[in-house]
């Protein structure tokens, strides 16, 4: 499958076909509707309070949707100008009292139905910067956007520039005490290792989880980021505690921890480990091609 | 609503408002307003720029709110019910937000500011 990043601009792929097909699909909504919970879970709310929270990449508005179940209080950006119109049509539904969820039980606190609000909209490129005052938000929230800034659409886009900025302007628009939790899809190693890169850079404390490993397709990467100004250290030990308490609820997932140092991802198939393996290859008289100059050399990538 | 925290990239707060069309969600019962809802104003109000909030609202067609946020009516439920409905409620659906720095234009339809910007435009960054 070859992946849309790689198409252009997220605002060209993600048009109005694109944005209407997304909505219907129910395999899609449920994908994105688990991902949120999961990233919810991450940010470790205090389920009693409404938060403020913005959503990055909030597309058509279903993580947002889950974030309103929730009984939290949402802004989302996106670059697709046809994705927001999605999420604002439902919004505008939902104003004249066409929500089917309308007609529930409206005393219940628990339930948040229907929802307490539903969000505002910015046609907005986080790589741009997040227009916000500072210590605005109590969190933040990314569902499957945030790679998008690993690649430039134009010259005068630089994918670490535009990472750097963002986080930047990230860690200063959330509160103290916030979390920020981002689902992302890296295309390779090093994506992953120059995003969390990235997010340290700025000051931010935390790594990224990776649910279901060993599955190509429902592995999933979360970066957790906390922006606890006082000591990084409290928070990465505070990070393994997340993992044994999400480990219950979500018993299935087989997931390596938190604690994990982002800096390990470094380095799967370096040229010494190619060059080791084909060596022990050779000992137990298997063919092997010889070393040259071009061994374990970065091979452009195939669309 | 809410637009009256969004700056324009650091060169400019508060945006001014011209209001084309502003939608006011019916308020149907202001009991219905729970206790969750006034801890999240509570929770806001140190987030708020009061004056500019006054004056985003004004902007927007509502003159009541005081000029001040005193002490007192930080407390008072009944207040911060009101101040929850306008926060919440009253939403632009067309206009324009304006930098009052730079002048820079943010237009607004269908209830979505356009806030795309050039890279020219964006806060340096060394790498
Ligand atoms: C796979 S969709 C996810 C949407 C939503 N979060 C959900 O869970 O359904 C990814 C979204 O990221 C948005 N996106 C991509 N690059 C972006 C950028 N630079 N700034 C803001 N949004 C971006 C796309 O327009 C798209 O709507």
């Amino acid at each position: 499958m070859s992946r849309p990043e790689l198409s252009g601009h997220a605002s060209i792929f993600y048009n109005e076909r694109e944005a209407r097909k997304y909505n219907s699909s129910s395999r899609m909504v449920n994908v994105q509707r688990e991902i949120t919970l999961r990233a919810i879970e991450l940010l470790l709310l205090s389920p009693d309070k409404a938060s403020y929270i913005l959503d990055i990449g909030c597309g058509s508005g279903l993580s947002g949707q889950v974030l309103e179940e929730k009984g939290h209080i949402w802004v989302g950006c996106d670059v697709s100008r046809d994705m927001l119109q999605v999420a604002h049509e439902r919004i505008d539904d939902s104003f004249d009292g066409n929500n089917k969820n309308v007609e529930n039980d409206e005393g219940s606190d628990e339930v948040h139905d229907p929802p307490l609000s539903t969000g505002d909209l910015l046609h907005h490129d986080m790589g741009t910067g997040l227009p916000f005052r500072p210590a605005t938000f109590d969190a933040c929230i990314s569902i499957s956007a945030l790679q998008w800034l690993c690649y430039s659409n134009s010259a005068s886009q630089n994918p670490k520039r535009r990472l750097l900025r963002f986080f930047s302007q990230l860690y200063a628009i959330l509160k103290k005490s916030a979390r920020a939790v981002l689902q992302f899809y890296p295309e390779t190693a090093e994506q992953a290792v120059l995003i969390s890169e990235c997010a340290t850079a700025v000051g931010f404390g935390g790594g990224v989880v990776v649910d279901y490993p060993n599955s190509t397709k429902a592995k999933k990467h979360y970066l957790v980021l906390s922006c606890d100004r006082t000591s990084s250290k409290q928070v990465q030990q505070s990070m393994p505690s997340v993992e044994e308490q999400t480990h219950v609820s979500v018993s299935a997932a087989s997931r390596k921890g938190i604690d994990k140092p982002i800096r390990k991802k470094k380095g799967i198939k370096t040229k010494e480990w190619i060059i080791k393996k084909k060596e022990t290859q050779r000992k137990r008289g298997k063919s092997v091609r010889p070393d040259t100059k071009y061994t374990a050399r970065r091979r452009p990538t195939k669309f | 609503m809410r637009n009256n925290t969004k700056e324009a990239d650091g060169k400019g707060f508060p945006l001014r408002i011209t209001a084309v069309e502003v939608r006011v969600v019916d308020n149907p019962d202001a009991t219905n307003v729970g206790q969750r809802e006034i801890d999240f104003v509570k929770n806001m109000l140190p987030v708020l720029d009061w004056p500019a909030l006054v004056q985003a609202a004004s902007q927007l067609g509502i003159p009541t709110l005081p000029p001040q946020l005193t002490e007192q009516l930080a407390q008072d439920p009944a207040f911060l019910q009101a101040l929850y409905h306008i926060l919440m409620n009253v939403h632009l659906v067309k206009g324009m937000l304006t930098c009052p720095a730079s002048g820079r234009e943010f237009p607004v339809t269908d209830g979505i500011v356009n806030m795309m910007l050039e890279e020219e435009e964006c806060e340096r960054v060394r790498v």
